[in-house]
């Protein structure tokens, strides 16, 4: 595919995301702010999964961060906007320190921890009612800009350009083969004097430090935090459903995902209260078994055939 | 100058013996045979040398380094490098990408600097199309890559796991040519494991020969292959 193309489309893409407040209304618009918030998640995932690594621990570090940036304001007096930075930081410092812990772990057993990790912070905030609220949860005086339509969507829209230059990053640099290579084979990748420790801590501080950060924004965007909001298992498995769906260990993969799951949600939830969730099961089960590389992948299969048969 | 020296070196698992207080060294320049029936311990002491697992008792030395439980990337850093018997190429990495991996890692070169060395190694072992998914590879351009890849590491100690495997004899003399010149060019020592006896034969310089686990005989090809204790541990006890 020409290459100059798709950076212009991506171009024309990024300047239409940011300028949309310009023609689009209320609703819209928070529309458009869940798909991105999702689509981040979805990206930062992805880029885990990069190692071979399947983490069910997004929910977990997106609370966290969200839980961070809460209290960050109501028990430290921090301003909104510090607060955020405090929820990525929170959260890469938490993950750093569980990465120790769960980062020898592999397959089943990494994901099963990951996944509990979720709902221990869960319970943890809800049994510490004094400081975090319990499972009331908190309250703040406001909302992040005056609750401003268009202030909130830049702010999320934000988190995602965190994402996709992180991602983008990832996909860039050494950290590529680093993570491609431990995907593969992590005996050859040891002999090819790769540290594996070391590059999955880093992936793993790097997304779950973005997965706070989205969890502040979030959470500065509604002006509460209960456990159950925050830690809510949609924010590990729509992300999950969406990479799956756009095709993994991409970029481009999680945001087509995400923009086709988020707007067929949007549409299902209109004609059929809660059976959107059954429609993201199905999804996930079809893509599984028929297209395990998801859209791109097979976009990029049908191409490189054509290809083939133009040569 | 001993690159390798093995010390006493023993690996149990779980009560069976693979490797059984087995003592000799690697020379600079020296291109070293490792033989010995199926289960004799040659993988094994690939295994331990390259650090994928931890010896039971023993000694390694790398120039003049005790290495014995250092882990395995920071051995490929330091210089050793060796190939598998089961090959993995990198799915999802091209042909180059697959080589610029030690590059990049063992000796933390640039992404540049990384695939302009990979290019340069490719070329020296006759590797084409360097922007090729790995699946569409012959088995020699595999064998060849595999190569390319550990000495990607720029390594002074070089380990091959039966790389001629699968190979035809056209293909094997072509393969034998390559190692020995890269051998000479670089200054390496080289141990090779192989079953094929004439490979060992044409390839290398010295001998050792494994029988379950245990040294019994080394020396030069036409020196060892007459030994009455290797004809045994081949032929069974009935020759």
């Amino acid at each position: 595919m020409n290459r100059n193309l798709l950076r212009l489309a991506a171009a024309l893409a990024g300047a239409a995301a940011v300028a949309l407040p310009a023609f689009a209304g209320a609703y819209p618009l928070q529309v458009a702010r869940n798909v991105i918030m999702y689509m981040a998640l979805a990206i930062t995932w992805d880029m885990l999964l990069r190692s071979g690594q399947i983490s069910f621990g997004i929910a977990g570090l997106f609370g966290i961060g969200a839980y961070a940036a809460v209290l960050g304001v109501l028990r430290a007096g921090m301003s909104p906007w510090l607060s955020i930075a405090f929820a990525a930081a929170f959260a890469g410092a938490a993950s750093f320190l569980i990465g120790f812990l769960i980062l020898r772990l592999r397959t089943m057993y990494f994901s099963i921890v990951t996944l509990a990790l979720a709902e221990i912070f869960r319970i943890v905030i809800h049994n510490l009612p004094e400081f975090t609220g319990g499972p009331e949860g908190v309250v703040l005086e406001g909302v992040i800009m005056k609750g401003s339509a268009s202030g909130l969507y830049w702010l999320t829209l934000g988190g995602l350009a965190v994402a996709l230059a992180a991602s983008w990053g990832f996909e860039k640099s050494r950290m590529h083969f680093a993570l491609t290579a431990i995907r593969n084979n992590e005996t050859s990748a040891k002999s090819s004097g790769i540290d594996i420790f070391r590059w999955l801590l880093v992936a793993f501080v790097v997304t779950s430090s973005i997965q706070g950060l989205l969890g502040g924004i979030y959470v500065q965007s509604y002006g509460f935090a209960t456990p159950d909001s925050v830690f809510d298992a949609n924010f590990t498995l729509l992300p999950l459903a969406m990479a799956l769906l756009g095709g993994i260990h991409s970029t481009i993969g999680p945001v087509l995902g995400a923009i086709l799951l988020g707007l067929a949600a949007e549409w299902l939830k209109l004609r059929i209260p809660y059976g959107h969730l059954v429609v993201y099961g199905i999804i996930i089960i079809v893509v599984i078994l028929f297209m395990p590389k998801g859209l791109y992948g097979l976009a990029r299969k049908v191409s490189g055939a054509a290809d083939r048969r133009r040569a | 100058m001993t690159k390798l020296k093995i010390e006493r070196l023993t690996r149990c698992f779980q009560g069976l013996v693979a490797l059984n207080d087995v003592s000799f060294s690697m020379e600079e320049g020296e291109i070293l045979g490792i033989i010995g029936p199926n289960g004799a311990g040659k993988t094994t002491f690939i295994n331990l040398v390259s650090g994928i697992i931890m010896p039971s008792s023993g000694r390694i030395e790398y120039k003049g380094r005790d290495i014995t439980y250092a882990p395995a990337h920071e051995r490929a850093r330091l210089g050793i490098a060796r190939t598998y018997q089961l090959i993995h190429p990198l799915e999802n990495l091209s042909l180059i990408e697959n080589v610029m991996v030690g590059s990049i890692f063992a000796r933390g070169n640039g992404l540049k600097a990384a695939r302009r060395k990979a290019r340069d190694l490719c070329a020296a072992l006759g590797l084409e199309n360097l922007g090729r998914d790995t699946s569409k590879l012959t088995i020699l351009e595999i064998k060849k890559m595999e190569i390319a890849r550990a000495l990607a590491n720029e390594p002074e100690v070089l380990l091959l796991d039966e790389v001629m495997a699968g190979l035809n004899s056209d293909e094997t003399r072509l393969l034998i040519g390559m190692v020995q010149s890269v051998a000479k060019e670089r200054c390496l020592a080289v141990g090779v494991v192989e079953h094929v006896m004439g490979v060992i034969r044409e390839l290398t310089h010295r001998v050792i020969v494994l029988e379950a686990g245990e040294l019994i005989a080394q020396g030069p090809y036409e020196e060892v292959s007459k030994n009455p204790r290797v004809i045994e541990a081949y032929l069974g006890g009935a020759a």
